[in-house]
């Protein structure tokens, strides 16, 4: 990670010597291909980290260009021209994060719903720009633009730009080791997870999306003093897609490399557009031969190292030093459905499902397969909004409300299948879980987080020792260790009330029964609450001494193990009760 | 009442054409879960069919078969060495097909040039409908596409292939191991869906400037239309291309082009917002 980081910065160094190494006209081309490859850094932030992919990034960087050029031309001294540049990064990232917030927080995952939504906005920009004659100076663009005072445009506005790039770097190096941009990966890998976790995704995308927009904002500022017009094809849709295509060409990934995908293909094509009729063909061709087989872009290159992991701030030697307490005050549980029914279609999953949970402990919901079983839990944890009836916990209605809020109630699930965050390493997992419910957004923006630690941290490391080896990949991890790691990651969260949907299944019996021994002692030390589904009668009768039965997604019994197993409809259901 | 009549008369060709070109990435979207990026430039190699048609003097109705035997070349093309292997991964179907978009547009613009051409407006042979004289070549292609609509719809509920294809949708590999051949059967879906936007450029080429960019207005355009009027429904297609083609046509008469486009985006964030599944969900 350190080779990455002095790469990074003698590429840098490099760029600040081309003035004296070629021409200053050298350096003014540069300059312009330089501000495009900050938008693409922007780019590369949305797109290589948090997985979703904007369209028409060159909305912000026109906006940026034309209210900088507007202050510009007033002349009217440094205070107006400073109070420009911030509305010239403040209004692209307001807009960006208006329009982010309002479609993540619909559709979840990289859906092309952001990415047509954010292609329409810069049609709109570019036909705004056109028609507005009066602010814009419309088709002929906004002329006469005067040069960034204290500087000579041809030849040392090229330093201002190149500080602009080091700024762009540096913040957006910061953000993405910071807690904010470890969990906009996790956000990529697994965004439902990461809400069951407590993380408002929609919000830290849209924050994401804004940071973009600045940045864009930032180099579109400069590129009004830097050309002198600025005209409607500065917000347009082909702008948009040419900063794409150098993203991609350059590494999305990478920090550096949508500045050198545009640099290189920038210089190409001045050189080459005009005599070969078909180089952006060729352009178009590479493009999609990157976008599918080469992620990694010409930075990995670069690197020498095609595959690496997201996780750039992992360090050596870590130290969880910063003990904190999770522990909440009152740990007990009040939880209830009242006639909670669910109707998919033409299917009624749940059906007048009530329930009362309100003593501490194992409770496990047992039934058939078909019970509505995981389908409670899914209720319960706002993954489906309930058709009718009530969730009460702990006093508040939780049943519609999203995922993350009602995490932050102090609900944590397990999933059936063992969901973590294969890309990220073991520790990195775990970071996410004692964040859980805990994590400022202020604190997002800095590295104490990343040695918190809590007394039920080492007894885990305790419980499972693997644990302890953590710069792997979880990816790497085996079914078994995925299963045990993300039960720690559940139980990490120190919520009150833990749902574990079958923690046994896949296991080895002798793994089996060292989840056993974990949910025993977890639930024993932190006084927390834990429901349990299970089909293994043995871990059932082991764990819990209360049983809900589930049927035609109804409750079919309630009680202890020896009033169910003695109970004639459960024994009629469970084919007369041979087990 | 002339005026009012050819309004309507060209409201409805739009609306139809709009609804022609929604179909097409509905079924692509809706079925094989692909996000054509591309979809607006085979909307394009439909209007350049008519202008190659035009240029070798042949009448303007063998733009028809010639764009469907374009378009069916390069979807199947696109399905085969790129879009097949990308199934089941949105995201990088997003992506490839966004660069296959440039990649067409790059191709065609160094073929017949950036400039935009226009086809030629004086058909020949008009009909009067409702007192409004009206081009027989746009009446013949609305009739086609109103039956067209008919016939897909019975067709859709009726036969065996759509029965194989709502099997493939639901449950792709039980639909396997029942011995369809899902991967014909995905590749004649997209294939189908690409063709149906040759043939709206074909409808459209008479009306707007046919130059390589094209594409992208009919791109947002149906995908607009599918957030308003919901996957999964010819009905919920319908609306939607009302909706959107009339409040674009309404508010660009009242304001101004730019007034109707934005009008379009609000309307489309609101339905993504208020009601993301559309006016006609999908059951």
């Amino acid at each position: 990670m350190a080779s990455s980081r002095a790469i990074n910065v003698l590429f840098l160094i490099g760029l600040l010597l081309v003035p004296f190494m070629w021409d200053s006209f050298v350096a003014y081309q540069l300059g312009l291909f330089l501000l495009y490859g900050m938008v693409g850094q922007g780019i590369g932030l949305c797109w290589g980290r948090a997985g979703f992919l904007p369209l028409g990034q060159a909305l912000f960087f026109g906006v940026g260009a034309y209210v900088f050029g507007f202050a510009l031309k007033l002349e009217a001294g440094p205070l107006i021209l400073v109070a420009g540049l911030l509305a010239a990064i403040l209004l692209p990232a307001l807009i960006a994060f208006v329009v982010g917030f309002l479609v993540f927080i619909r559709q979840i995952g990289s859906g092309p719903y952001f990415s047509l939504i954010t292609l329409a906005l810069t049609m709109l920009g570019f036909q705004l720009a056109n028609s507005m004659d009066w602010l814009t100076g419309g088709f002929n663009g906004m002329t006469g633009i005067p040069a960034l005072p204290g500087t000579d445009t041809y030849e040392t506005l090229y330093y201002v730009i190149w500080a602009a790039l080091v700024l762009v770097s540096g913040v957006l190096a910061y953000v993405g080791t910071a807690p904010f941009g470890q969990l906009l990966g996790a956000t990529a890998q697994n965004e439902e997870r990461l809400q069951y976790f407590g993380v408002n995704t929609a919000l830290l995308k849209a924050i994401a999306f804004a940071i973009s927009a600045a940045v864009a904002g930032l180099a579109g500022a400069l590129f009004a003093p830097h050309q002198g017009i600025v005209t409607p094809q500065s917000v347009g849709f082909l702008l948009s897609a040419e900063i794409v295509v150098w993203t991609a060409v350059g590494g999305r990934a990478s920090l550096m490399g949508p500045v050198l995908g545009a640099i290189l293909i920038g210089f190409m094509a001045s050189e080459l557009r005009d005599s070969f009729q078909y180089w952006e063909v060729l352009i178009a061709l590479v493009f999609v031969v990157v976008v599918i087989r080469f992620p990694g872009g010409l930075w990995s290159l670069v690197e020498g190292l095609a595959r690496r992991l997201p996780s750039i701030g992992a360090k050596g030697a870590r130290k969880r030093d910063l003990e904190t307490d999770k522990s909440r005050a009152d740990g007990s549980v009040r939880l209830a459905f009242e006639d909670v029914e669910l109707v998919l279609g033409p299917v009624r999953i749940l059906d007048k499902l009530s329930f009362r949970i309100d003593t501490p402990g194992v409770h496990s919901i047992i039934g058939p397969n078909g019970a509505g079983k995981t389908s409670a839990f899914n209720v319960l944890t706002g993954r489906l909004k309930p058709t009718a009836g009530r969730i009460e916990y702990n006093g508040a209605t939780v049943g519609g409300l999203s995922r993350h809020r009602i995490a932050r109630k102090g609900i944590a699930r397990k999933l059936q299948i063992p969901s973590v965050f294969p890309d990220l390493s073991v520790d990195r997992n775990l970071d996410i879980a004692l964040w859980a419910g805990n994590l400022t957004l202020s604190q997002m923006f800095t590295l104490r987080p990343f040695r918190w630690s809590t007394p039920l941290l080492n007894e885990m490391y305790d419980i499972f020792p693997f644990l302890e080896d953590g710069r792997q990949p979880a990816g790497s991890l085996s079914l078994g260790q995925r299963q045990m790691l993300d039960f720690a990651m559940t139980c990490l969260t120190q919520s009150p009330l833990l749902l574990l949907d079958e923690p046994c299944a896949g296991l080895s019996s002798s793994e089996t029964g060292e989840m056993i021994d974990a949910i025993e002692r977890i639930v024993a030390t932190t006084g927390s609450t834990a429901i349990i589904i299970e089909h293994d009668m043995q871990v059932v009768e082991r764990l819990s001494n209360h049983v809900l039965v589930l049927n035609q997604g109804a409750l079919l019994a309630n009680g202890a193990m020896e009033e169910i197993r003695s109970n004639p409809a459960v024994q009629a259901v469970y084919g007369g009760g041979s087990k | 009442m002339e005026l009012v009549a050819l309004q309507g008369l060209n409201f409805v060709y739009i609306s139809l054409t709009l609804a022609l070109v929604a179909l097409g990435l509905a079924v692509v979207f809706g079925l094989l879960g692909v996000m054509n990026m591309a979809h607006g430039e085979f909307v394009m190699l439909g209007a350049y069919s008519v202008l190659v048609v035009q240029n070798a003097g042949l009448p303007l109705l063998a733009a028809l078969p010639l764009a469907l035997a374009v378009c069916a070349a390069v979807g199947w093309l696109l399905e085969y060495f790129v879009i097949r292997h990308l199934y089941r991964r949105p995201f990088d179907t997003l992506l490839a097909t966004w660069g296959l978009a440039i990649l067409m547009r790059e191709i065609v613009e160094a073929v017949f040039g950036r400039d935009y051409k226009s086809v030629n407006q004086s058909l020949p042979g008009t009909v009067e409908v409702f007192g409004a004289v009206y081009p027989a070549y746009r009446v013949v292609l609305m009739a086609l596409m109103v039956a067209f609509f008919a016939g897909l719809f019975l067709w859709y509920r009726r036969s065996n292939t759509g029965a194989r294809i709502k099997a493939m949708v639901s449950n792709p590999a039980l639909a396997t191991a029942v011995g369809v051949n899902t991967a014909v059967l995905a590749r004649g879906a997209f294939i189908f869906g690409v063709c149906m936007a040759g043939l709206a450029g074909v409808a459209l080429a008479p009306l707007v400037r046919v130059e390589p960019y094209m594409g992208i207005d009919y791109l947002l355009s149906s995908f607009f239309i599918l957030v308003v009027g919901g996957l999964g429904s010819l009905v919920g297609l319908l609306v939607g291309s009302t909706v959107i083609g009339g409040s674009d046509a309404i508010v660009s008469a009242i304001t101004s082009k730019t007034g109707g486009y934005m009008t379009v985006l609000v309307i489309s964030i609101l339905f993504l917002w208020l009601r993301p599944n559309g006016i006609v969900a999908r059951d």
